[in-house]
C-alpha cells in the first residue's frame, strides 16, 4: 500500500523533474518487482520438480539452465526475486519505523536520554550484522522472519543516528521557533515542519538501505541463516552452485546478475532521489512567471 | 487581571548560561498599544530577551527573576500553559526571513497555521473558503501584490522583502496583544527596510498591538517606537523616550550610538 503510494510519488516527480537515473533505476527495479509478481501465478516449473537432466546449460526448456539436482533455474530465480524483495521491503519497514521514532525521541529528549540512546545506537552499529543474524537464529531458528528483523535492526540503527542528526539541525532553526512562539506544540512541529524537511534525506537513505539489505540477505542465506529450503533465495543458490562453478557456470553467474540488476536499481533509485529531492529545486506550479509587463525582481 | 498591570512586566530577568551571565537584572514594562524598542549591539542578550518571553530560552540556559505577560509568570511555566499563551499574548518575527519560513511548504499553507489555529481558539469553525480568503486578506493587510501569486510560492521563489511581509502576516495572524520584532529588517536592503518599518508601524497602530522592537539601530527603532531601553552586555544602561533619549544621551554608549545614526542619517540626506 505504502509502496504503491511511495511510486506514485516517485513517478509524479519524475514527471515534473527529469532525472535519467532514477528512470533506468526504476526500470531495473521494476524488472525485479514484475518477475517476483508473475512467480506468484506462474512458474515454468515446480521448483521441487527434478525431471530435468543435470547441470544442463541454457535452453529453451530451461531458460536459465538446471542446478546438480535437475531443478529448473529459472523457476529458483523468479522465486528468489520474490525473497529478495520481501526480505527487503520487510527490513526497510522495520528500519524505518524504528529508526525514525528512535531519532526523533533522542532529538526531542534532554541531554541524558540523547546520550544513552547515541551510546546504544553506537554500539547498535559497530555490531556486526551477521553475529546479530547469528543471534536472532540461534533464539529463534534460521527463516525469513529472522533474516528480516536482523537486517531491519541493524539498519534502524543507521536510520535512528541519520534522523537524531538531521532533527537537531532542523530544530535549531528560525522557522522551529517562528512556529513554536505563534503556539504550535510538539506533534505539530514533528508532523508539519520536522518529517517533510527530514524525508527526502531519510527516503533516499532507505533506498541504499534497501540495496544494501538485498546483499545481505544474500549473505544470510549463502551461510545458511537466510530463508530455509524449499525457498529458493538468490544467496542460496549461489551457496548451492559453488561446488560446480567450474562446470556449470551459470548457476552461479545468474544469481549474481540478478542480486546486481537489483541492488544497481535501488542505488540509482536513490541517486535519482537525491538529484530531485533538493528542496530548492522544488517549483510551485503556478510560481513559474507568467509574461507579465513587471520587470525582473 | 487589572488593567493598570502592564501587558509585558519584566523585573530583575536574569539569564545565565555556561557560566556566564548573559542578561543581567533587566527590568521593563510594555503596557497595552506601547511601542517600546530594545538597543544593543549583537551579543547584547536583546534576542535572549524575546526567547525568554516566548518561554523558549535554548536548553543550557536559565532565566531568574519575574516575567509577566498577560497576567502570567512565564519563569518556571510549564509548556502546556505556555503554549496557550504563545500567539494569543505574544508572537515574534525574525531576522532572517529566509530561515524563519519552512522551506518546503507553500506560503499560504504556512500562513494558515496560525490562523487556524487562532479560530480554534476563538470557537470559529473556519471552512476552506473561508480560511483562503482570510488567507488573501493577510497577505492583502501586509501589502503584498498578488496575493494569490505568494500565497502558491514555496519561500525560495519571493522576494527578501515579500518573504518578511509574509512572516510578519504570520506573527499577526494569531492577533497577538504583544508583536516581538526581532531585528526585522537587519536582512533587508535600506529601501525596503523603509516599507517593512512604515507597514509595521501602520499594523500596530490599527490593531493597537503592544509592540517590541529590538534592534541594533537606533536610528530604526527610531522610526516605530516611542521608548527605548539601551542594552550592553546584557545590562540596561539607558531608558526613557526615544526623542529625549536622541537629543541628550546620558550614557556613553548610547551617545556613540547617536552618533552613529546621525552620520547615517547625513549620509543618506546627501544621497537623497
Amino acid at each position: 500500500m505504502t509502496a504503491v503510494v511511495a511510486l506514485e510519488a516517485i513517478t509524479t516527480a519524475t514527471r515534473r523533474r527529469r532525472s535519467w537515473t532514477l528512470v533506468v533505476g526504476l526500470v531495473l527495479f521494476g524488472l525485479v518487482l514484475a518477475t517476483a509478481i508473475v512467480s506468484l501465478f506462474w512458474l515454468p516449473y515446480d521448483p521441487a520438480d527434478t525431471a530435468g537432466s543435470r547441470l544442463e546449460p541454457p535452453s529453451l526448456a530451461h531458460w536459465a539452465g538446471t542446478d546438480r539436482l535437475g531443478r529448473d533455474l529459472a523457476t529458483q530465480l523468479m522465486i528468489g526475486a520474490r525473497i529478495a524483495l520481501a526480505v527487503g521491503i520487510g527490513s526497510v519497514a522495520i528500519g524505518a519505523v524504528i529508526g525514525i521514532t528512535l531519532g526523533l525521541v533522542a532529538a526531542f529528549a534532554g541531554r541524558v536520554l540523547d546520550d544513552g540512546v547515541s551510546a546504544f545506537l553506537d554500539i547498535l552499529i559497530a555490531f556486526p550484522t551477521l553475529l546479530l543474524a547469528m543471534l536472532i537464529v540461534a533464539a529463534q531458528g534460521a527463516s525469513l522472519w529472522s533474516a528480516v528483523l536482523a537486517i531491519g535492526l541493524a539498519m534502524s540503527a543507521i536510520i535512528a543516528r541519520l534522523t537524531r542528526i538531521l532533527a537537531k539541525r532542523i530544530l535549531a532553526l528560525d522557522y522551529i521557533t517562528a512556529s513554536r512562539t505563534s503556539g504550535t506544540g510538539m506533534w505539530g512541529i514533528i508532523w508539519q515542519h520536522l518529517l517533510p524537511n527530514v524525508w527526502p534525506t531519510i527516503l533516499v537513505n532507505l533506498a541504499l538501505q534497501f540495496g544494501l539489505s538485498v546483499i545481505a540477505e544474500a549473505s544470510l542465506s549463502y551461510l545458511g541463516l537466510g530463508a530455509p529450503p524449499p525457498n529458493s533465495s538468490w544467496g542460496r543458490m549461489l551457496k548451492e552452485a559453488e561446488g560446480t562453478v567450474l562446470t556449470a557456470p551459470i548457476g552461479a553467474i545468474a544469481p549474481g546478475i540478478a542480486i546486481v540488476i537489483l541492488v544497481l536499481g535501488l542505488n540509482l533509485i536513490a541517486d535519482g532521489l537525491r538529484d530531485i529531492g533538493d528542496p530548492l529545486r522544488r517549483v510551485s506550479a503556478r510560481a513559474v512567471p507568467a509574461p507579465t509587463t513587471e520587470g525582473p525582481r | 487581571m487589572t488593567d493598570n498591570s502592564p501587558l509585558l512586566g519584566v523585573n530583575g530577568l536574569t539569564i545565565r548560561g555556561g557560566g556566564r551571565t548573559l542578561v543581567d537584572d533587566l527590568s521593563l514594562a510594555i503596557g497595552r498599544g506601547e511601542r517600546l524598542g530594545l538597543i544593543g549591539e549583537s551579543g547584547s542578550g536583546k534576542s535572549l530577551t524575546a526567547l525568554a518571553i516566548a518561554g523558549l530560552l535554548p536548553t543550557g540556559l536559565r532565566a531568574e527573576g519575574s516575567l509577566k505577560l498577560d497576567g502570567m509568570q512565564v519563569i518556571g511555566a510549564r509548556e502546556r500553559d505556555l503554549r496557550s499563551l504563545r500567539g494569543r499574548a505574544s508572537s515574534t518575527v525574525f531576522q532572517e526571513p529566509l530561515t524563519a519560513l519552512d522551506p518546503l511548504m507553500k506560503l499560504g499553507r504556512q500562513l494558515a497555521e496560525p490562523l487556524r489555529r487562532r479560530a480554534q481558539r476563538d470557537g470559529e469553525r473556519m471552512s476552506r473558503d473561508t480560511l483562503l480568503r482570510v488567507i488573501h486578506s493577510s497577505l492583502t493587510d501586509v501589502a503584498l501584490p498578488d496575493p494569490d501569486r505568494i500565497a502558491n510560492s514555496y519561500p525560495h521563489e519571493v522576494s527578501g522583502g515579500q518573504r518578511q511581509r509574509v512572516a510578519l502576516a504570520m506573527a499577526l495572524a494569531t492577533n497577538p496583544l504583544l508583536l516581538i520584532a526581532d531585528e526585522p529588517t537587519t536582512a533587508l536592503d535600506v529601501t525596503v527596510q523603509g516599507e517593512i518599518l512604515d507597514l509595521l508601524a501602520r499594523v500596530v497602530a490599527e490593531r493597537q498591538m503592544a509592540l517590541l522592537f529590538i534592534s541594533h539601530d537606533l536610528a530604526v527603532v527610531s522610526r516605530v517606537v516611542d521608548h527605548v531601553v539601551v542594552l550592553k552586555d546584557g545590562v540596561a544602561v539607558e531608558r526613557g523616550p526615544i526623542a529625549e533619549l536622541l537629543r541628550s544621551p546620558e550614557h556613553e554608549y548610547t551617545r556613540s550610538l547617536v552618533a552613529g545614526a546621525r552620520a547615517f542619517d547625513d549620509a543618506l540626506g546627501r544621497i537623497s
